[in-house]
């Protein structure tokens, strides 16, 4: 591997920038901690501004111009492409421009280039799973913790001796010339927000949580039934700027929560019928074309009360008695819902802290910031670093890819001069 | 020419529940079918060698009976072009998902994917070898438009190694970026965000073009032509392979709502009007002169509303609190009242939000009904939503942060530059999701507020972005690549033009026919459509739109999908009725493959045939569907507005089926025997209720005319 180029992230962000590299001939090695790519898109269901999947992204040089879905992506068939999936990176040392990168890479059970996805394992035990149809890797995965006598007949049965159950960790250094960030966001779980009782009542859920309810492939086949006990939901409610914009939690405006929030209320008004939502906001913040979300919304019914959540009592029956204060009215109101949904706070990941500390960044809010805050420059993110997607603070999909194209338009043009 | 093909058959590791005996021995028995060999892994090292033994033996025709190409093509392609074998000629079969994996009946699934295998084989009989071409271009590209987005266009695309030239229609460079005396969130000015970027664009390679405008355009990706005409009117012509539109955006000038009075009271100003006086350090009231020491700003001015722009401009409410901020710094006890709807600052704007809010800046949640003077003051009426009172108030400025439209100019443009505009007027993205800087017509991208309000950065990240598209295309001048699409015989034109009209990347161009060129005037001038294959995206919307066969996809002709149909649909009859689908090779493929690796069932009795794009099926094909013994024909198309291939593609195909269904319903049958559904790969359903709708109508509408051996009369209702 020759002056490669490494991207820490393998979500929508990574996954365009490590394609957009390698189809540039430019030897990429794309890693992520987790058993797939894709991030946080795999979850999501559906996306706006397009209304259709969240897994799709732009195909190869070999078919200009024509989207793909992930699995059909080949990131483990483009030969300038090096997935590392399961890896972390723990040190690195050298200067901008040649950095040397020793990652942790695997326990690789499951060879994922070997893997066809035949569905013997998956058949014999428990231990293997296809986290999403759409993954990539297209490969099973593999769960120590659920070893049984099933798993070691599919270690030995497997048509392609794709499984390896004693395998290690193993250590990787790469040589590197720039490295691009695109570690992305996390949903905040708003546990220690006492007021929102959030993991303390089943039916009190994050966005995130609705877009997995909603997601037809998920368990209850798209409808939006209540966790507690798999009830069909009548009415449900939304709150806003759970964590964002608050002094004790996160100052800044998460950007995206109310677009995605109303997204899902219009899948929820439009194509689940019959279910009242009631969305509970501050500002309603559907900037530019998004605003269409909060038109269409308000024209299907959904209620918007401007105001703050002030109370949750939880009934025997499962639902919650759910009190708020109407700013617009100046009044306390009290609803009877199945289903509270958190717009909660997208925050850095955890893993920045320690890459932040490793390589000399600008930290924003806890995010990743341009070096030179006045060139309005972006993605860059020091001297052969850069940043992209969710890394640089909440992004929507549209961005992150724009993103992560500047990101290997500038590494092009860094190699040029 | 009807040459016969190897076929290999996967077992999938020996997993798939498909009866290979039959398999063999009945597409051993097809005329078609050379050899079959049965492999248990043909996407592993071993049997990939397999793979390209076979394929030096028989010119490379060989049908591939395994999962699903959309996984195995990448890898079995790699693996031979890394052996100096050409793989263009390899049909596939996907006979896990679509056939083993959704059907519970072996006999029934072994079946379905016996047909399919025939259908390959017939469209493997005639397949082309697909070339390697390559073309050289000028490393050129020329930007229009010369604010921040422009002049990083311009930096970027010459750091990729291209000549530029950019164009402004004004004295300066800079546009709006150099009237803001702050830029969110860099704390600087406008000019001084521009400074290093001015500095950077001296460079041998960047030609500047101020005072000149651009009257049109002609030619195609890699030969534009560009006529510019100076201030003095001088016309010019400049050669360049793509274009970049970056000509901004133009403020709302709010002269026609009333009740702000802008126009009528001097001290009624608009946002960017305040910025200017800001920048130029001459805060004053415009009336007298006066001092400044009250301020109200309304929100939302024409923006949000049904009478002006519908959407939210996005950019005014920061706009507001930095102009605000600025206020402050002059006038630190100026006091400044914002009127909002809602307050809408992201990520970290909001911290610029809240210090206002601690600098005393007092945030009224209402709408303004009245202005008017009174004396030398202005006086405001307005109502206060959270209060639910009215209050008048007077202040020595009212400033409209008004609406960010399009700029002018766009939809003169859009003519010769072929690219689509959206309902607010800005110019609109190939794909709201992935392509935002591309346009409908290849090689002309826009980038910056052009295409929706942003930020300066945002525009940046654009212009970034767009260069390395724009590189992609033109691969620095040397443009290499299979050359996959569609070929077109100039003899066979009869210059109807349909295809350079419907094309959805404006590919065909209408050329004089040189041939006459020499006759007199008198001679009426003829046109014939070229098409240069390199350019094109392979959809196919043009051939399934040619009425004379002219142009035609290299690899999937009129002659290869005629025969597949007729070989899918063999021996089709009433007593087990048969539903053809095509489906598209983008969302329809992948709603397809996600339905059987989550095993969703269907039934058998359903033939499906691959297209690049449903807009590649025309009212012939369907019909020959139902010659050749089809009781009913589906297309599985793309998203409405989201056809990804090419954007329009699956609206065309639209058209062709209605018109297949009245032309049914015209001779007797049913039109409802053709349906045309859209789906993605988030919501496999749509497949499986698609298509067990449309097995359902086969079975209940009975025997078509063609089984029943009525059929004919058809035939001439379609001339
Ligand atoms: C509820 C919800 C709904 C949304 N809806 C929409 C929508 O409809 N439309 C839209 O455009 N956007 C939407 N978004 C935003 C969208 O999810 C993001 O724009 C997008 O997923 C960001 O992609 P990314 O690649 O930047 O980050 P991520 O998807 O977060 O990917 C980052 C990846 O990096 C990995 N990683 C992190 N740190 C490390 C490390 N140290 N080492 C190795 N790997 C690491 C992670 O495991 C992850 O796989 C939504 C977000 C939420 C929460
Ligand atoms: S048995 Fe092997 S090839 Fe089959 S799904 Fe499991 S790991 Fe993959
Ligand atoms: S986007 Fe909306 S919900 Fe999210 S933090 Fe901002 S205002 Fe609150
Ligand atoms: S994954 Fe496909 S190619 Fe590989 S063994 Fe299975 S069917 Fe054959
Ligand atoms: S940014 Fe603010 S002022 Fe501008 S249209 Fe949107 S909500 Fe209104
Ligand atoms: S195949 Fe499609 S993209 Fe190519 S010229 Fe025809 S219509 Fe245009």
């Amino acid at each position: 591997m020759k002056d490669a180029v490494l991207v820490i992230g393998a979500g929508v962000a990574g996954m365009t920038a490590a394609i957009e590299l390698a189809d540039s001939n430019i030897e990429t090695v794309l890693i992520d901690r987790l058993p797939t790519a894709g991030g946080n898109a795999l979850d999501l269901y559906k996306a706006f501004p397009t209304d259709d999947c969240f897994y799709c992204f732009e195909g190869s040089r070999s078919r200009p111009g024509i989207r793909k879905c992930f699995y059909r992506s080949a990131l483990i068939d483009q030969p300038n492409l090096h997935l590392r999936t399961d890896t972390e990176v723990a040190e690195i040392s050298g200067s901008p421009g040649s950095f040397t990168v020793k990652l942790t890479v695997g326990p690789r059970y499951v060879d994922s280039r070997k893997c066809i996805l035949c569905g013997l394992c998956l058949e014999l035990s428990n231990a293997f799973e296809q986290i999403s149809p759409q993954c990539q890797p297209q490969a099973v995965i593999y769960r120590p913790d659920l070893l049984d006598d099933g798993a070691k007949k599919a270690e030995s049965d497997c048509p392609t001796k794709a499984i390896n159950l004693n395998a290690e960790p193993t250590e990787e250094t790469v040589n590197i010339t720039d490295i691009v960030l695109a570690t992305g966001y996390h949903e905040m779980q708003p546990i220690n927000v006492d007021e929102y009782s959030y993991g303390k009542h089943p039916n009190i859920i994050t966005q995130l949580e609705l877009a997995k309810i909603l997601d037809p492939n998920g368990e209850s086949g798209g409808a939006l039934l209540r966790p507690s006990d798999g009830a069909q939901v009548k009415n449900m409610m939304m709150i806003q700027c759970v964590g964002s914009r608050d002094e004790n939690y996160y100052a800044y405006c998460s950007k995206i929560c109310c677009v995605f929030a109303l997204k899902h209320a219009k899948i929820v008004s439009s194509e689940r019928n019959g279910i009242g939502i009631t969305v509970v906001y501050m500002d309603m913040r559907t900037y530019d074309r998004h605003e269409r979300y909060y038109r269409e919304t308000r024209d299907s019914g959904v209620r918007f009360l401007r105001g703050r959540l002030h109370l949750i009592d939880p009934r025997e029956d499962g639902t919650l008695d759910v009190t708020v204060y109407d700013s617009l009215l100046n009044k306390y109101l009290r609803h009877n819902i199945d289903l509270l949904v958190l717009s909660s706070a997208l925050e850095p990941p955890e893993s920045n802290d320690g890459i932040i500390q490793l390589l000399d960044v600008q930290m924003r809010s806890g995010f990743i910031g341009p070096s030179d805050p006045f060139s309005e420059n972006e993605v860059v993110a020091g001297d052969h670093l850069y940043v992209c997607g969710s890394a640089t603070g909440p992004t929507e999909v549209p961005e992150s890819v724009t993103q992560a194209r500047a990101v290997v338009s500038k590494i092009l043009q860094g190699r040029r001069s | 020419m009807s040459e016969k093909s190897d076929v290999i058959l996967c077992t999938c590791g020996k997993q798939l529940q498909l009866d290979y005996e039959i398999l063999t021995d009945r597409i051993g028995k097809i005329e078609l079918a050379k050899t079959v060999t049965i492999l248990d892994t043909v996407c592993q090292d071993d049997d990939l060698e397999q793979i390209a033994k076979m394929i030096e033996k028989n010119e490379g025709r060989l049908v591939i009976a395994a999962c699903t190409n959309q996984k195995i093509q990448p890898r079995i392609d790699q693996f031979l072009y890394s052996k100096g074998l050409d793989p263009t000629r390899i049909q596939y079969v996907n006979i896990r998902e679509h056939s083993a994996w959704v059907h519970d009946d072996l006999t029934e699934a072994s079946e379905k994917s016996v047909a399919m295998t025939r259908g390959a084989l017939a469209r493997s009989s005639t397949s082309n070898t697909i070339p390697t071409e390559s073309k050289d271009v000028a490393g050129h590209v020329t930007v229009i438009g010369g604010g921040i987005a422009g002049i990083e266009s311009a930096i970027s695309l010459s750091g990729l190694g291209y000549n530029v030239t950019l164009i402004e229609i004004a004295d300066e460079l800079g546009g709006h970026l150099a009237k803001l005396p702050m830029v969110a969130p860099t704390g600087k000015s406008g000019t001084e965000v521009l400074a290093a970027r001015l500095a950077a664009l001296k460079s041998d390679s960047i030609t500047i073009l101020t005072r000149t405008k651009v009257k049109y355009v002609e030619g195609e990706l890699g030969r534009f032509v560009v006529h510019l005409v100076t201030d003095a009117a001088e016309e010019d012509e400049l050669h360049t392979s793509a274009v970049v539109l970056a000509t901004g955006f133009k403020e709302f000038k709010p002269t026609m709502i009333d009740e702000y009075q802008y126009g009528k009271n001097p001290d009624v100003l608009t946002q960017l009007e305040l910025s200017e006086m800001l920048t130029e350090d001459s805060l004053k009231r415009p009336s007298d002169g006066g001092e400044v020491k009250s301020v109200i700003m309304v929100q939302c001015v024409g923006s949000r509303s049904e009478d002006y722009k519908r959407d939210c401009s996005k950019l005014c409410c920061t706009f507001a609190i930095d102009n605000s901020l600025e206020i402050l710094k002059r006038v630190p006890d100026a006091q400044i009242r914002i009127v909002y709807m809602d307050i809408r600052v992201p990520f970290e704007n909001e911290l610029i939000y809240a210090e206002s809010r601690e600098k005393g800046v007092d945030y009224i949640r209402g709408r303004i009904s009245m202005v008017w003077s009174q004396g030398n003051e202005t006086r405001v009426k307005l109502y206060d939503s959270l209060l639910d009172q009215y209050f008048e108030l007077s202040s020595d400025l009212l400033v409209l942060s008004c609406a960010v439209l399009p700029p002018d100019g766009i939809t003169e443009l859009s003519e010769t530059l072929g690219y689509a505009i959206e309902d607010d007027g800005h110019i609109k993205e190939l794909y709201g999701k992935l392509r935002r800087n591309e346009t409908r017509r290849r090689g002309v991208l826009a980038v910056g507020a052009v295409t929706r309000p942003q930020f300066a950065y945002e525009a940046v990240t654009d212009a970034q972005a767009a260069a390395l598209v724009i590189h992609n295309e033109l691969q620095g001048g040397r443009i290499e690549k299979i050359a996959r699409g569609a070929v077109l015989v100039a003899d066979d034109c009869v210059g109807c033009s349909l295809c350079a009209q419907q094309c959805p990347r404006g590919v065909p161009l209408m050329v004089e026919e040189t041939d006459l060129e020499n006759q007199d005037d008198e001679q009426k001038l003829v046109f014939k459509a070229t098409i240069d294959t390199l350019n094109c995206h392979a959809c196919g919307v043009c051939q399934s739109l040619c009425p004379s066969g002219a142009t035609q996809l290299n690899f999937l002709t009129n002659e290869q999908l005629w025969a597949e149909i007729d070989a899918v649909l063999e021996g089709a009859g009433s007593d087990y009725p048969i539903t053809l689908c095509f489906y598209c090779e983008e969302c329809s493929v992948s709603t397809i493959d996600i339905v059987g690796t989550r095993k969703m069932k269907y039934p058998a009795s359903t033939r499906l045939i691959p297209v690049p794009c449903s807009g590649r099926v025309s009212i012939v094909d369907i019909l020959k569907a139902f010659e050749s013994g089809a009781s009913a024909v589906m297309l599985a198309a793309c998203e409405t507005d989201r056809c990804h291939i090419a954007g329009t593609g699956n609206e065309i195909a639209q058209v062709q089926v209605d018109v297949a269904q009245e032309i049914l319903n015209a001779i007797g049958w049913r039109g409802e025997r053709v349906g045309m559904y859209r789906m993605f790969s988030a919501e496999p359903e749509r497949f499986t209720e698609a298509i067990n709708e449309m097995v359902k109508r086969a079975k209940d509408f009975g025997p078509t005319p063609v089984h029943l051996g009525t059929a004919g009369k058809w035939m001439e209702v379609k001339e």
